[in-house]
């Protein structure tokens, strides 16, 4: 493991009595790197993360993070993390403040108090009200807060923008930016793809308990399957584009217009239609979704 | 550690101050009334009149002894307070840690720079202070008093007995936090605990009626309870065992917690073995292995 790896896991397997979580996770994330962990609820994102802080004990592998086994040194680890649960709950007698001075108790006292101040002010958080007053959207921010207040060097997110609307969700992804700007190391879990596709650099995608894919999300998307509809001035034979490699003809309408499939690049085909009166050139993109779901509709007819 | 000592002696003090009150109001009556129950002419041979079965079940009091102010304390206070505080203690130490689990509050506190072993002693020793505040607010309700009424007991002969009363607490409580880390959840921890406790006092009543229960009742802690004996004497090396006891509990508790999971909602929590009547029936010709 080099020093520039915030994160690795080797053959990472934990089980729950019969249920097998996790059947030997790989992963490695770079320092100051932003990496989503992709996956539908059950894969495992949350049992990796909560190995990783030694919440849980894994049955098998290796775990490094920030080049310390959390197993042998489980508080050197919390003290350099920032750790948002899937399922956030806090104690609802307490207020946020109370609970945001609990945590920094918990911490040394070393928090800058008018960083959680500006935090609060920036994600809109009442502090004095009783957490069981507060809506599920204030509290995830309680949970936000907590995380990011004593700056950490590895932040772990899971399902960082889960009950917050869109104009919070948009402020939390430039917080979890900043801090990646300022050196920090985000790992998050999630399954809103544009956001995923929005921050991260890379993204693994983790399928029944084995990652499956970790690719930058550009690169997924330019491997993807993409559809290109064309439109020409007059009726044409298509027949030579269905010859271009990588180019499927899925429908034509009576020569003047043509919806293919371009697994690949595109430069065979735009050199191919050179040939062809073009009057019109529309290609989907697909999302970071369509392709998380293609891995799993790829699986699925591996595995029947 | 004092992080979450600090935290966990806040969170109680609701139940501080119910028990504190309760047992202040209780003891401040009991002073009251002292003087007019001895003065009652004919108390005592109104006691013996009781039959005996009945007087079994108000467990190894001294009846006869109840116009003297260690035997009406006794009887009145230390006889029954093992029970009544008792509900705090086990109720308390079985959801000390697995209560916060089973809400799911455990998992954030515990991603925070802060051992497992300091998490537990941390929230142990706040329970121990709980646990002392509740007795001493339970002592001076008596102390203060008696100066103005006829129950003449010394400042250290009305402490004696607040010890093994404590170290009673201690140990059905630390049972609890044992069972709390090996049984599936706080409340079968706690109904458990609860259960051994009312049955061992009742079991000693029991005892003084029939002779065969007495071999069974010295292995239970309730046993080496003294009660209001201790206001004369202090029976050490009973005290030392009870302790040595809950101390046997909390490392026993302490080793678990070390090498369980923290558990959350959803994430396989595990239970106890279903039992065969409880399997769902399949329809005839279909085995379970073939589902």
């Amino acid at each position: 493991m080099s020093e520039e790896t915030a994160l690795m896991t080797q053959g990472l397997t934990k089980s729950y009595g019969k249920v097998r979580a996790l059947r030997g996770v790989d992963l490695e994330v770079q320092r100051g790197e932003i990496f989503g962990y992709l996956g539908p609820n059950g894969a495992g994102k949350t049992t990796t993360i909560r190995c990783l802080l030694d919440l849980i004990r894994p049955n098998g592998g290796t775990v490094r993070v920030l080049g310390i086994d959390p197993q042998a040194d489980p508080v050197a680890v919390r003290a350099r993390t920032g750790y948002l649960p899937g399922e956030l709950q806090l104690d609802p007698n307490m207020s946020a403040e109370g609970a945001l001075r609990y945590f920094n108790a918990l911490r040394g006292n070393k928090v800058d108090w008018g960083f959680v101040r500006q935090l609060a002010q920036r994600l809109d958080l009442p502090l004095k009200p009783a957490i069981k007053n507060l809506s599920h959207g204030n509290k995830q921010k309680i949970g936000i807060v907590q995380a990011l207040m004593h700056r950490p060097q590895l932040l772990l997110l899971d399902e960082p923008t889960l009950g917050l609307d869109p104009l919070m969700q948009h402020e939390v992804l430039r917080l979890i930016t900043e801090a990646k700007e300022d050196g920090t190391t985000v790992f998050f879990s999630s399954h809103i793809m544009s956001e995923v596709e929005a921050v991260t650099e890379r993204v693994a995608i983790i399928r029944k308990g084995v990652v499956v894919e970790v690719a930058e999300p550009a690169s997924l998307i330019n491997r993807a399957l993409r559809r290109a509809h064309v439109r020409f001035r007059q009726p044409v034979d298509t027949g030579p584009l269905a010859n271009v490699p990588g180019v499927t003809v899925l429908s034509q309408d009576d020569g003047t217009s043509v919806l293919l499939q371009v697994e690949g690049e595109m430069d065979g085909l735009i050199k191919a239609l050179a040939a062809f009166p073009v009057s019109d050139f529309e290609t989907e993109r697909p999302s970071l979704e369509e392709i998380f779901l293609a891995y799993y509709e790829a699986s699925d007819e591996e595995a029947s | 550690m004092l992080a979450e000592f600090k935290h966990t002696l806040r969170r109680m003090r609701g139940q501080m101050i119910g028990w504190g009150i309760g047992l202040a109001l209780y003891g401040l009556l009991m002073v009251s009334l002292y003087d007019s129950i001895v003065g009652i002419e004919g108390f005592q041979e109104l006691i013996a009149s009781y039959p005996q079965e009945l007087m079994a079940f108000f467990g190894d009091a001294d009846f006869m002894a109840i116009t003297t102010p260690k035997g009406y304390v006794g009887l009145y206070y230390f006889n029954y307070m093992t029970v009544i505080i008792g509900i705090f203690a086990v109720a308390a130490c079985a959801s000390l840690l697995v209560g916060d689990e089973e809400k799911g509050i455990l998992d954030l506190v515990m991603a925070h720079p802060i051992s497992r072993t300091a998490l537990f002693w941390g929230r142990l020793l706040g329970y121990v202070a709980a646990t002392v505040v509740i007795l001493l607010v339970g002592y001076l309700s008596w102390f203060i008093p008696s100066g103005s009424s006829g129950l003449d007991l010394s400042w250290i002969e009305l402490l004696r007995p607040f010890l093994p009363l404590f170290a009673q607490l201690l140990l059905f409580g630390t049972l609890a936090l044992l069972l709390s880390m090996v049984l599936p959840s706080g409340r079968i921890a706690g109904m458990i605990t609860g259960g051994l406790l009312v049955a061992n006092y009742l079991l000693l009543g029991l005892s003084n009626l029939n002779e065969s229960l007495k071999s069974f009742v010295e292995f239970t802690p309730l046993y080496y309870y003294q009660g209001g004996d201790a206001i004369t004497e202090l029976n050490w090396g009973w005290l030392a065992g009870l302790l040595a006891v809950s101390a046997a509990f909390v490392v026993l508790a302490w080793w678990r917690f070390q090498r369980r999971d923290i558990r959350v909602g959803g994430e396989g929590g595990w239970r106890l073995p279903s039992l065969p009547f409880r399997r769902r029936a399949l329809p005839r010709g279909v085995s379970r292995h073939s589902v």
